[in-house]
């Protein structure tokens, strides 16, 4: 067994040992309207997208939400087309829309077949500039989208996320104002007229294209978007990474549940943190693959879970760095006592020389079919480029990078980013059974109710 | 975060790691059309199909073996055991011990999953193309020699309980559908689901795995489907030297069981804590080779298929009754359901919806769809056969579904124009065949009084 599996080890000093992003284009138009166009033609089809610089952080203070809906809004007419027009159009296409919101920016997407590419720039050209958001719509879309963000309760491993957000960063944080049925509810159709005219405009957006097109044809026909209003550049918000002089632990009661779903976190870092490379390695080996410490322990060794992971979230402003996970109600304290051990071992022993090693061939390995093979892969990444201020090297220098992080290197950044003395608990399970057991996690802890309306979670 | 992106219909299906959902429905959208997919196709002496497809986009494989083995095979006090079985087929076998699968493909740079229907049991490998030897090695040292360590069953039991509390007994969609499925079959093996009764999760036995093994694993019950930067040759010389040594065995047996003729209508009711009503309904269709189907496809794309489809026009958009409508259709081998599933507005009588649908299934039955219609869907069905063939993946799990449940891989280069000939008057037929009151059973949950869930 190891003399075939080491033989296949040398063989993989062949791999592909780079990656490259395709040849694009990239213009700045004076309003400052980015256009990225990456031609990739192995099926005739094409992605758009449209990056409006801004995303939930941009949402005024009580009303979380309003950049969603905004950006779901679009398609319910324009001066030109009423909402059953735009919906008969996409479907005759076979086109797929969707509009979404992250952290930092709006992401209008358009996935259809190149025939149909005159059509689509008039239509992303119409919702874009001449939305009409009618009165009648826009309280349709809200009450639909309160009852959407009711039922993410009905699925603990979600809800736990979402509470999360407000009780790791604070309410008065950019990232800790999820959208509820409270702050929707607050929401009115001139904030949305309001915060259209404000945020989608020249100096906001970012046009990436990729797919099957010629590009200078394509460049010609984008040339319109040098016509739209420059407006004034968002302004990004500032706000420290939350940190905390001692533990403190939310459980959410939902008594109907069997089982626990729980996070842990401590501070992370930022997308662009120079420490992000060794970051996504080592946390490849703690929590983010099957083999990883955690999964190992929690599911493999012991049998407690399905799942458990880690994550260090990758915004703008450096957020959280956590553990997830869930068990049956009776295993809460077990399974909370053995990932808080595994996170002791990391800290305690680091990551050794083939550790480190299977994780660069790992995260190598699995980067061409996860961020390059598909247009909709590559606008995606073109367009993150933009968003975060970065360029291409990010991606055609990221092997190079990847080689270059040294077992030392790695530990430094443990010892950065694991060693936080005073961790964040957020549960959701049936408090009933558990709130005993859990209170030794943390001097500070609180109890919420999941039937109380909205995400919002007590003072500490 | 955003709600949209929520759900995904996956009921039917269950998987080693829970996070390749959405993935497989773009997958499975698919095929048929005008870009002709290409597959060379080799039977080995012991049974096993090869099919590859050569695709040097990327220097990278998809490896995908579908074992035709699937929950229809078990019997009651023992299901769930295929998927049982999927977990298990990753705990070590003789020359790679326990964990070795895992950890000798996560360094040689790839990663895999696996799922488990009614029908089948796949496993799915990405992995560099430098990989490829150690994947043939290690797939034919499991199919050959699976070890099962006391141990690690009980271990991977309480694994799999965890999958069921988090996919049926903490999720609505997932409990509802469990209750349907098992009232809508009351003779065929349909009716219970794939990740198994909890009392059978509690009891099965070694022996029962051992059986099952040698029931449903054996080459000639597998179809190996390879795509990515491979050749045919090379694919060809490492199946010889990997898996043809390995003895065919006899097939499972044939399921003997037929579903009688539904009789009339059946009901079920949850009361549960929750946010949001849900509706299920369920109708009885034939199994995927049948006529029938691509009528059903574009019956159901009518329905549910985008913001212009009937229901989602009627019940989401105009009516405000509904946060969302679906109506997926899979291939089974044996005749099976189309469900339409739908999440209620909070505070929204089931019963209205419920109504509302039946009136536009009566409509569809009675009128047939416009010509714009038709042609719509004609466009969506191309338009998902492209994005199916996106990426290696895509490929190989189209390829592999296509030869499995219609008997030929290359029906997937047929399958819009078998689209393409459907008409008018075959949807209706089909609408008023099959969308009737006395073959339908419907499930619904309601929440528990208002104290309770808000």
């Amino acid at each position: 067994m190891r003399i075939a599996a080491g033989a296949l080890i040398v063989l993989s000093a062949f791999a592909a040992d780079t990656v490259r992003l395709p040849e694009y284009q990239r213009q700045v138009f004076g309003n400052g309207v980015v256009l990225v166009l990456a031609p990739k033609s192995d099926v005739p089809m094409m992605t758009a997208r449209l990056f409006i610089r801004g995303g939930e952080e941009s949402d005024p203070a009580g009303m979380a939400g309003l950049s969603a809906v905004t950006a779901e809004l679009l398609r319910s007419g324009t001066q030109k087309r009423s909402a059953e027009q735009i919906s008969k159009e996409l479907d005759a296409m076979g086109a797929v829309f969707n509009a979404t919101v992250n952290r930092q920016a709006t992401v209008l997407t358009a996935d259809f077949l190149s025939k149909d590419s005159d059509r689509m720039i008039d239509m992303l050209a119409d919702l874009f500039v001449r939305p009409s958001f009618p009165e009648a719509e826009v309280r349709k879309v809200l009450a639909r989208r309160i009852d959407q963000v009711k039922s993410v309760k009905d699925n603990p491993g979600a809800a736990v996320g979402v509470y999360f957000e407000p009780f790791y960063f604070g309410a008065k944080h950019p990232y800790g104002q999820p959208a509820d049925d409270v702050s929707l509810s607050r929401i009115t159709r001139q904030a949305i007229v309001d915060y259209h005219k404000k945020m989608y405009a020249g100096k906001n957006l970012a046009v990436v294209v990729s797919g099957d097109f010629d590009t200078k044809a394509m460049s010609g026909k984008l040339g319109i978007l040098r016509f739209l209003g420059g407006g004034e550049a968002y302004a990004w918000k500032e706000a420290p990474v939350p940190a905390y002089e001692s533990s403190r632990l939310l459980l959410v009661d939902k008594p109907d549940a069997t089982q626990t779903y729980f996070m842990i976190a401590q501070p992370g870092a930022s997308r662009t943190s120079p420490d992000r490379v060794p970051l996504l390695l080592v946390n490849t080996l703690f929590g983010g693959r099957f083999t990883s410490m955690l999964n190992d322990e929690l599911r493999v060794n012991s049998g407690l879970t399905y799942g458990a992971r880690s994550e260090i979230q990758r915004d703008r402003l450096p957020g959280a760095n956590f553990i997830s996970t869930y068990t049956k109600t009776e295993t809460t304290e077990r399974a909370i006592d053995l990932a808080l051990d595994v996170l002791k071992r990391l800290r305690e022993k680091g990551i050794s020389a083939d550790q480190l090693a299977s994780a660069k061939a790992y995260v190598k390995g699995g980067f061409p079919t996860q961020y390059l093979e598909t247009d909709g892969q590559v606008s995606f990444v073109l367009g993150d480029l933009e968003i975060f201020g970065l360029n291409r090297g990010e991606i055609d220098d990221l092997f190079a990078a990847i080689d270059a992080v040294t077992v030392e290197r790695a530990n430094q950044a443990i010892q950065k980013y694991y060693a936080d003395p005073n961790l964040q608990f957020c549960l959701v399970g049936d408090a009933s059974k558990i709130q005993e057991s859990v209170k030794k996690y943390a001097p500070k802890m609180k109890v919420a109710s999941i039937r109380e309306p909205g995400f919002g979670v007590p003072e500490f | 975060m955003t709600p949209e992106a929520r759900i995904v219909p996956c009921y039917r299906v269950d998987m080693r790691m829970g996070w390749i959902c959405a993935f497989l429905a773009a997958a499975s959208a698919a095929p048929g059309s005008a870009q002709r997919i290409k597959v060379s196709s080799h039977t080995l002496s012991n049974g096993m199909k090869i099919l590859v497809h050569e695709d040097h986009d990327v220097p990278n494989v998809a490896m995908y073996l579908f074992y035709k083995i699937g929950s229809r095979n078990e019997r009651p006090g023992t299901t769930g055991l295929s998927h049982y079985f999927e977990h298990m087929m990753f705990n070590g076998a003789r020359k790679f011990g326990p964990k070795q699968f895992d950890i000798q493909m996560e360094k040689n740079g790839g990663r895999n999953n696996a799922y488990t229907t009614p029908d089948v049991t796949v496993y799915t490998d990405w992995f560099p193309r430098t990989a490829l030897e150690l994947m043939f090695d290690m797939e034919a040292d499991r199919i050959r020699d699976l070890n099962f360590d006391p141990k690690i069953v009980e271990s991977e039991r309480g694994v799999v309980y965890s999958e069921r509390r988090s996919s049926v007994d903490n999720n609505p969609f997932g409990l509802l559908f469990e209750q349907l499925n098992a009232s809508a079959f009351v003779a065929h093996p349909y009716q219970w689901p794939v990740v198994g009764w909890a009392s059978d999760i509690e009891a099965w036995t070694m022996d029962d795995l051992r059986a099952h093994f040698k029931m449903g694993y054996a080459p000639n019950n597998c179809v190996m489907v390879v795509t990515g930067d491979v050749t045919h040759d090379e694919i060809l010389v490492l199946a010889r030297k990997y898996i043809e040594p390995i003895p065919r065995q006899d097939p499972p047996p044939p399921i003997r069981t037929k579903e009688p003729e539904q009789i009339g209508e059946r009901r079920v009711t949850l009361v549960r804590p929750a946010q949001l009503p849900i509706l299920m309904v369920a109708y009885h269709t034939p199994q995927s080779t049948d006529p029938d189907t691509p009528a059903l496809t574009v019956l159901s794309n009518l329905m549910t298929n985008g913001r212009s489809s009937r229901l989602y026009k009627r019940l989401v958009d105009d009516g405000q009754q509904a946060v969302s409508v679906q109506m997926p259709d899979d291939f089974s081998f044996d005749p099976g359901l189309m469900t339409l599933i739908i999440q209620v507005r909070a505070g929204v009588n089931p019963a209205e919806v419920e109504k509302a649908a039946y009136e536009e299934f009566g409509r569809m039955a009675k009128e047939g769809p416009n010509p714009d219609e038709l042609q719509k869907v004609r466009n969506q069905f191309s338009a998902d056969f492209y994005r199916g063939l996106k990426t290696i993946a895509g490929k190989a799990n189209t390829i592999g579904r296509y030869e499995v449940f219609l008997g030929d891989w290359n029906r997937l280069n047929s399958a819009v124009a078998e689209i393409e000939k459907v008409s008018a008057d075959d949807v209706k037929r089909v609408a008023s065949k099959y969308l009737t009151a006395k073959n339908r059973t419907v499930a619904t949950l309601i929440p528990q009084s208002k104290e309770s869930a808000q």
